[in-house]
């Protein structure tokens, strides 16, 4: 037995050797780079000839201190609760009326992805565009209804909700397509066999799709989980995070500290990036664990 | 009933795409009208100026897309479809670290990753090129392939694994001849992503390959991005003429995300 | 050192390092081999314009450039705001272009950084360049660079609007004038002023000649006339006389929005002119008033042509070559004109006023014109400006008051730039 289990081991390692060997060439180094900008105080002279003092949590304190910190934690935390929310329950929702082939639905499917064809900054500017509170399209229609205009990206009070629409807007292709493909993985002779049972359609979703989707819903859960934590391009082009921060997130911060000023300040900035990680970690802890418990 | 929802189905997706459209009337409509109170709907008196200036210039970047793009592909389902295997069937000791590794990959920063494969590319030689370029995109889609293909994979039944074992197939035929076919869809998906992923990334491009040669489509925008001024209907033209193609790509891979592989193969 | 013969020596010697240097054996031969494997003798340039192609006159001239000095010229354009990081990274790493064309901001940063040699190390000629534009490239006591041209902002307007209006362009001369001015013009069924306040450096630019119109001083951001600037402005914003949408505008926005003729002004810079002779209605061009009456000093914008830090100090003569090509007279004349800038000396100036007398205006403004980074103020700048575009958008979006937001930034400034 244990022999046997060796060498399934061996095999398994050798068919992760590229991934690992992939890991530690290209994402250790980026990695010990955040950590170590994080972890020394960097001016820009001290950037260009690499010789910046060691100044251990520094950088971390500054940020804790910071009184930016506590509403960019807020924001952080509506914008991605939200925005998974919606997302997830749009794509899914969007799969399963996809998943009955009807005419035309394969190419309607393609067509969703369309907006990831585009760069972010041409998407985003686009929606810039359209909320606009002088000449945007969405004021002119709401005006149409006889509503008065919003000041969807210059109002403190709304900034965050139209990025998180945008962000919305962006994410639903990508949940629809994946969740698309885990619906059709589900074998029909399942559904099949529940006919015959009697089950209505309300009982087979909850009873089949749901729990079978459950591994495909959990990734595509938690992979949503970290795009969204490190969106920032949606926003900075959106607001730059304003007006007043009212719309910045820990992804915004951390790219304003690092790279969205004359002076940048590498330093806090990598060590905000870092505190994202962290919040990652953790929910992927939360996932392993989950996964673990349902396969013993 | 199917052709109700087929304009349920048509109704849904002008809702989604109406942003895009939008970029489509901006991307015709001339400077005097682009902050007109209320916006026209339509580009009435519309111009082709943007189209003019993209069609003279942007066309080369394109192939360029192309290329990176499908690089990308390949390279990221190579790296990544044995390694959901291995964790997906295989139970490797240490697998639940790797998939957390890959979680944490993700959440690095691009400007960061970029930053980092600036200076590994200068001492390799290959800052500038097209490969390095298809190399820096993969990662992008690398560790969402795998984490995608993992949890697609230990969906597929055991018993058809067991019943290879017992013909006699290896870890490496059972791999290549049933766990891959009947991952077509799951195959198909990440492809899909990794393609959109190098098509349309923009940090990387700018950090490694601004000086090329050959750069995508991406880069061609700023050619109407000035210091001062940018040209908005040329950078949507380019936005648009830069999608059409690569949406008939997506038309096509859609076809193959087919109903039932699995169920067939249980059946069998 | 100065004449071309020795230039070409020195070239040629710089030529000869290099190709010891590609021997395997040195160590700095690996970094310096991707930048030079396909022409050894090439230079590269850096710009932040972008949109120039390799078909455009300001490529060919880089190009032209190069051959006078002997060398070919490798052109790469960045986006501006990415252009700093991009050349930090680059010093980092040891592959920092051989001439740098950077905003005028930017240089007092990277001279901190020490990635810029001085007119003294790359002995570039600074002395006809008008003081307060070489000012944004000097730092204690060094000079860092040559303007290749500058430009700065003041009101366009749109003479319809304000005929309709019954206004007067030549009475808007202080705050109060403009203000009755827009006033006539929102009455009149027009709308009144456009500018750009987002939250950028972009921001700051254009608030800034309010700011100093006011009397106001960088060191002191809440004192009663930096208040003011920022109430003028915020007043606006309440009376409808300015779109709420400036405080999300930039430039272009800005300008799209004036393009309509729906505008009676809008506050741009000198690189609109050739924008606003295809806008289809007459417009005209004033100083932006100060508060208490007369032009105030609006800031200077532009790029400096620098020589980045090399480890091979031979490459310098050829650098200087290219930069002194870029900048004397008669290139300079095209240049600036390629650009749609205003030239840094006085001689250039006048053959541009001469060539197009629609210039003189801009001419006066740029004279007037004030460094960002002057005042002592150099790379405390950038830590000032952050906090001033973030007090103009807390006030104008109303989320404080112009007294608090502007106080509030003043502690912000005092504690970064200690």
């Amino acid at each position: 037995m244990r022999v046997r289990l060796g060498s399934g081991q061996w095999a398994a390692w050798a068919f992760l050797a590229p991934v690992v060997v992939y890991l530690v060439v290209f994402y250790a180094y980026p990695l010990y780079r955040n950590v170590e900008l994080s972890l020394r105080n960097y001016t820009v002279r001290s950037f260009v000839r690499g010789d910046a003092p060691f100044a251990g949590f520094d950088n971390y304190l500054k940020v804790f201190d910071d009184p930016a910190f506590g509403p960019a934690l807020w924001h952080t935390v509506v914008f991605t609760v939200v925005s998974l929310v919606f997302q997830f329950t749009i794509g899914l929702a969007l799969a399963l009326f996809f998943v009955r082939n009807f005419p035309l639905s394969a190419t309607l499917r393609a067509l969703f992805l369309v907006p990831w064809l585009l760069p972010l900054i041409v998407s985003a500017s686009t929606w810039t565009w359209l909320l606009n509170s002088e000449s945007g399209v969405v004021n002119a229609a709401l005006g149409v209804v006889g509503l008065g205009p919003v000041n969807w990206l210059t109002s403190p009070d709304w900034s965050l909700w139209s990025v998180t629409i945008a962000n919305i807007w962006i994410g639903v292709p990508f949940n629809l397509v994946v969740l698309y493909s885990g619906l059709q993985a589900i074998p029909a002779s399942v559904y099949e066999a529940a006919a015959l049972d009697g089950a209505n359609r309300r009982q087979r979703f909850w009873r089949i799709t749901f729990p079978l989707l459950r591994p495909v819903s959990a990734i595509t859960l938690l992979l949503g989980l970290v795009y969204t934590l490190k969106v920032f391009d949606i926003i900075w082009i959106m607001t730059r995070g304003g007006p007043s921060g009212s719309s910045t997130t820990f992804a915004t911060w951390s790219y304003r500290l690092g790279f969205g000023n004359l002076v940048p300040s590498f330093g806090p900035g990598a060590a905000v990036g870092n505190l994202l990680i962290v919040a990652a970690l953790v929910f992927g802890l939360v996932y392993v664990r989950t996964l673990h418990r349902r396969v013993p | 009933m199917r052709r109700v929802k087929t304009a349920i189905g048509l109704a849904l997706t002008a809702v989604m795409l109406f942003p895009v459209y939008w970029m489509v009337n901006v991307s015709f409509t001339r400077d005097e009208n682009m902050r007109r109170s209320p916006p026209h709907w339509f580009p009435v008196d519309g111009t082709l100026e943007g189209y003019r200036a993209v069609l003279d210039k942007q066309l080369p970047y394109l192939g360029t897309s192309l290329v990176i793009g499908l690089g990308t592909v390949v390279l990221t389902v190579v790296v990544a479809a044995p390694a959901a295997y291995a964790l997906a069937k295989l139970r490797p000791r240490g697998g639940g670290v790797l998939s957390f590794l890959l979680l944490i990959a993700q959440m690095i920063p691009g400007i960061i990753m970029a930053m980092g494969f600036y200076a590994v590319f200068l001492s390799a030689g290959v800052l500038n090129t097209v490969p390095g370029l298809i190399v820096a995109d993969s990662t992008l889609a690398v560790p969402f392939a795998v984490l995608v293909l993992t949890a697609f994979m230990s969906g597929l039944p055991e018993e058809l694994l067991q019943a290879a074992r017992v013909d006699g197939a290896g870890t490496v035929r059972t791999f290549w001849s049933i766990v891959l076919p009947l991952s077509r869809n799951a195959l198909v998906t990440v492809s899909l992503f990794a393609f959109l992923w190098a098509w349309s990334d923009f940090v990387f491009a700018s950090t490694l390959d601004q000086g090329g040669d050959h750069q995508p489509i991406t880069l061609g925008i700023y050619h109407y991005i000035g210091h001062n001024n940018q040209e908005w209907n040329a950078i949507m033209a380019t936005a648009v003429v830069a999608s059409i193609p690569a949406a008939v790509l997506l038309v096509i891979a859609q076809r193959y995300v087919a109903a039932g592989v699995t169920a067939g193969a249980v059946k069998d | 050192m100065r004449s071309s013969a020795s230039g070409r020596i020195a070239t040629g010697l710089g030529l000869a390092l290099l190709a010891a240097c590609s021997t395997p054996s040195a160590p700095s031969a690996v970094e310096e081999a991707p930048a030079s494997a396909a022409a050894p003798s090439a230079y590269t340039i850096w710009d932040p314009y972008p949109q120039y192609d390799g078909s455009s006159e300001w490529v060919r001239l880089l190009e032209a450039c190069g051959t006078q000095a002997g060398v070919t010229v490798e052109r790469t354009g960045y986006d501006t705001s990415d252009l700093t990081n991009k050349v930090l990274l680059a010093a980092q790493q040891g592959n920092a272009p051989d001439v740098l064309i950077v905003d005028n901001p930017v240089v007092s940063t990277l001279a901190e950084a020490g990635v810029l040699t001085t007119t003294a190390e790359n002995k570039l000629d600074v002395s006809a360049v008008s003081p307060n534009l070489l000012g944004a490239g000097q730092s204690g006591g060094e000079t860092f660079g040559v303007p290749i041209g500058a430009n700065t902002l003041a009101l366009y307007y749109n003479k319809d609007v304000l005929d309709k209006a019954g206004v007067d362009p030549a009475s808007v001369t202080d705050w109060a004038a403009l203000t009755a001015a827009l006033e006539k013009v929102t009455k009149s069924g027009g709308k009144g002023i456009t500018f750009s306040a987002i939250g950028t450096e972009e921001g700051s630019f254009q608030f800034l000649p309010w700011f100093w119109g006011s009397g106001a001083n960088l060191t002191k951001l809440d004192s009663p006339e930096g208040v003011a600037a920022v109430t003028l402005w915020t007043d606006w914003l309440k009376k409808g006389y300015a779109p709420n949408s400036v405080i999300n505008n930039t430039q272009t926005t800005s300008w799209q929005e004036f393009a309509t003729g729906e505008y009676a002004f809008a506050e741009n810079g000198t690189w609109q002119l050739a924008n606003a002779e295809k806008a289809g209605f007459p417009y005209g061009v004033i100083p932006i008033p100060a508060k208490a009456g007369g032009p105030a000093p609006a800031p200077t914008g532009g790029e400096f042509v620098s020589i980045p830090v090399q480890q091979d100090t031979g490459r310098y003569a050829a650098s200087q070559q290219l930069v002194a090509c870029l900048t004397n007279g008669e290139n300079s004349l095209k240049t600036t004109t390629t650009l749609s800038y205003i030239a840094p000396t006085d001689s250039v100036q006048q053959q541009q006023v001469a060539a197009d007398a629609k210039l003189g205006v801009w001419v006066e403004a740029v004279k007037v014109a004030k460094g960002r980074t002057g005042d002592d103020l150099g790379t405390k700048y950038p830590k000032i400006s952050e906090p001033i575009w973030g007090a103009v958008q807390a006030a104008l979006s109303s989320s404080k008051p112009p007294q608090e937001a502007m106080t509030e930034a003043q502690t912000a400034a005092a504690s970064a730039t200690q």
